[in-house]
């Protein structure tokens, strides 16, 4: 039935971890292939995106349900760190807090929610959102509305210099990393006895609940874990921008989110990063030859849904099967 | 005070005309379309530029027609190809839209405020309770009980209200039994999209027009129609009345939180009946 979000099969993802480190290892050496700091710039941003797209993947993947909604836990924790930074929290543990607190209100969220499947899931998720960017938008004396607010970083974090996060070469290493890391770790949950029960519980949850498993906390908790990885991604932002404005809480980034992991290819756990990588790249060609930009995304949407459900990543899998008979990645 | 409960009975009642064309669409296709905002923006902007070379009244029935034969298009090259797929798919097709027709809307009539001005006919003011309010607005929440009772009437004695009715129970077998669905869905959606057409000009002459005019009122009327129950049609509307009213009192009460009430209440509504106040198929 869901074609989009379909089964994986087990045995393509041997040697996962392996492929992984290479391309880790590879995008480690990019700053010092690149010479161009607008070109280096753009690679940050996209990996900074591309975490974006793999929390909101992550949730189509295993709970089969869309969110229009995951910008407010990369908004809201770039706000955590302002905001509690201009409390006076040490910036770690602003920084630590800016992860945690989104991810556990996604968790209370999430035990209402998810009960509530299907397109009713998607239409909740959009509310979500729009909540939260209207309340930091209205409320001026907390985050100065549209202006938004610049983040006042110490000299110092975790013992690195704060430039490190905020120029481009540097951050490129620390944003890719991070972007490995989620995969990795994504992937290593997927696999786990925790992953295959979600996954069974978005095949039938019914009878799932049948053999004796509860269904509403797992995929509440599936919903945290996306959140978080959400959440991971305003941060890297946050760090490397030193401003939050409340476009970071809007809808339209959750909706770009999601187009980037349905270009992507959702079933798989890297498809949704691809996607953001591919999206960030044509936004930018794109946004030089035309200001009909929105219509370009919505087409693009249109047709992947329609003509390859499966994303440019099941694309790419199915060339290296044909191309390796029988194994690829 | 009263004249604060007659505005929120207009929000909810633009509410209303806007849920009930996704109930419609959603009885019958099982899925939501994500760009029926647009459908409300694009009635707005018909019934203005119709407005500008003849009247208000004229530029409605255009909205309205223009929105239905829309909704026909939507109907036969969307749902009805995607009738079969993961009801994702037309989720993910109609966000795409969405984008489009925001992005054409802002191409034509560009980027800033249009204004529509009420007809002359309504451009007065009566006293209410020692308050004066706008005569228009209870023509709005008018024209939002006459489509709660015309929709109910059809509904429950047309026979394509039947089928309608029959269909939202269950499809397969009301097609078994020999309705043909695609057409009553080409009707149903045509409906739907027309009253988005009603609603959206109505609605012009109380805010300004611009291309993301469509997106608040879409998260609302979907909040509307996640309380009432999805597929519900007293549900959507009682919920379009609770929720009219809350978001107009948050508005002229608690500004700043005024977009955290609907969203509280979602939350409550569905921690105490996860089908919604209905309690339908969700």
């Amino acid at each position: 039935m869901t074609d989009i979000a379909a089964a994986p099969s087990r045995s393509r993802n041997v040697g996962f971890p392996a492929v992984l480190a290479v391309l880790g290892a590879a995008g480690c050496a990019l700053p010092f292939l690149v010479q161009s700091p607008l070109l280096l710039t753009l690679m940050t941003q996209a990996t900074i995106n591309a975490v974006l797209a793999t929390g909101v993947g992550f949730l189509l993947r295993q709970n089969g349900t869309v969110s229009f909604g995951h910008a407010a836990f990369f908004g809201l924790a770039a706000y955590a760190t302002a905001l509690l930074i201009k409390f006076g929290l040490p910036a770690e543990l602003a920084i630590v807090l800016a992860v945690v607190l989104p991810t556990l209100l996604a968790l209370l969220l999430g035990v209402v929610i998810v009960r509530i499947t299907g397109v009713a899931f998607s239409m909740l998720t959009l509310a979500v959102a729009q909540a939260f960017h209207e309340l930091f938008l209205k409320w001026r004396e907390l985050a100065n509305g549209d202006d938004g607010m610049a983040i006042a970083f110490p000299a110092k974090v975790f013992g690195l210099d704060i430039a490190i996060f905020q120029q481009p070469a540097s951050m490129f290493l620390v944003c890719w990393l991070a972007l490995v890391g989620v995969i990795l770790g994504l992937w290593l949950l997927a696999r786990s006895r925790f992953g295959t029960l979600t996954l069974a519980i978005r095949e039938n949850e019914e009878r799932a609940r049948y053999i004796g498993y509860r269904t509403v906390l797992p995929r509440a908790i599936i919903y945290a874990i996306s959140a978080a990885v959400c959440a991971l991604g305003g941060l890297l932002f946050a760090l490397y921008n030193g401003f939050v404005s409340p476009g970071t809480l809007h809808w339209s980034l959750s909706g770009e989110a999601l187009i980037m992991a349905i270009i992507g290819g959702p079933r798989l756990i890297w498809g949704p990063a691809l996607g953001g990588v591919i999206f960030f790249f044509i936004k930018n060609a794109a946004g030089d030859f035309t200001d009909h930009w929105p219509a370009v995304i919505g087409i693009t949407l249109i047709l992947v849904t329609v003509l390859l459900p499966r994303g440019v990543g099941g694309l790419l899998v199915w060339l290296g099967r044909r191309a390796g008979g029988g194994r690829g990645e | 005070m009263l004249i604060n409960i007659l505005n929120g009975l207009v929000y909810g009642g633009l509410l209303y005309i806007l849920a009930v064309g996704l109930v419609l669409i959603f009885g019958l296709r099982r899925v939501v379309n994500f760009a029926h905002g647009s459908l409300f923006m694009v009635g707005g902007y018909v019934a203005f530029a119709v407005a500008a070379v003849s009247n208000f009244w004229l530029a409605l029935v255009a909205a309205i027609v223009v929105l239905a034969v829309l909704g026909v298009i939507l109907d036969r090259f969307v749902f009805r190809p995607l009738q079969h797929e993961d009801p994702i798919a037309t989720v993910l097709v109609t966000f795409g839209l969405l984008l489009v027709l925001e992005d054409v809307v802002k191409t034509i009539w560009g980027k800033d405020f249009l204004s529509l001005a009420a007809p002359p006919l309504l451009a007065g003011t009566v006293s209410i309770a020692g308050e004066t309010f706008p005569v228009y607005r209870l023509m709005v929440i008018a024209v939002a009980v006459l489509v709660a009772l015309g929709l109910s009437l059809w509904l429950r004695f047309s026979r394509i209200g039947l089928y309608v009715r029959a269909s939202s129970v269950d499809p397969v077998t009301t097609g078994m039994q020999g309705v043909d669905t695609d057409r009553v869905s080409a009707a149903v959606v045509a409906i739907g999209a027309g009253l988005a057409g009603l609603s959206g000009t109505i609605a012009a002459p109380l805010m300004a027009l611009s291309p993301s005019m469509g997106s608040f009122i879409l998260i609302d009327s979907f909040i509307v129609v996640v309380v009432g129950g999805l597929g519900s049609f007293t549900g959507a509307f009682i919920a379009a009345l609770v929720i009219g009213q809350v978001h107009n009192f948050g508005i002229v009460y608690i500004p700043w939180a005024a977009s955290m009430i609907p969203f509280l209440l979602m939350v409550a509504v569905l921690i105490w009946r996860p089908t919604g106040l209905a309690g339908g198929r969700a």
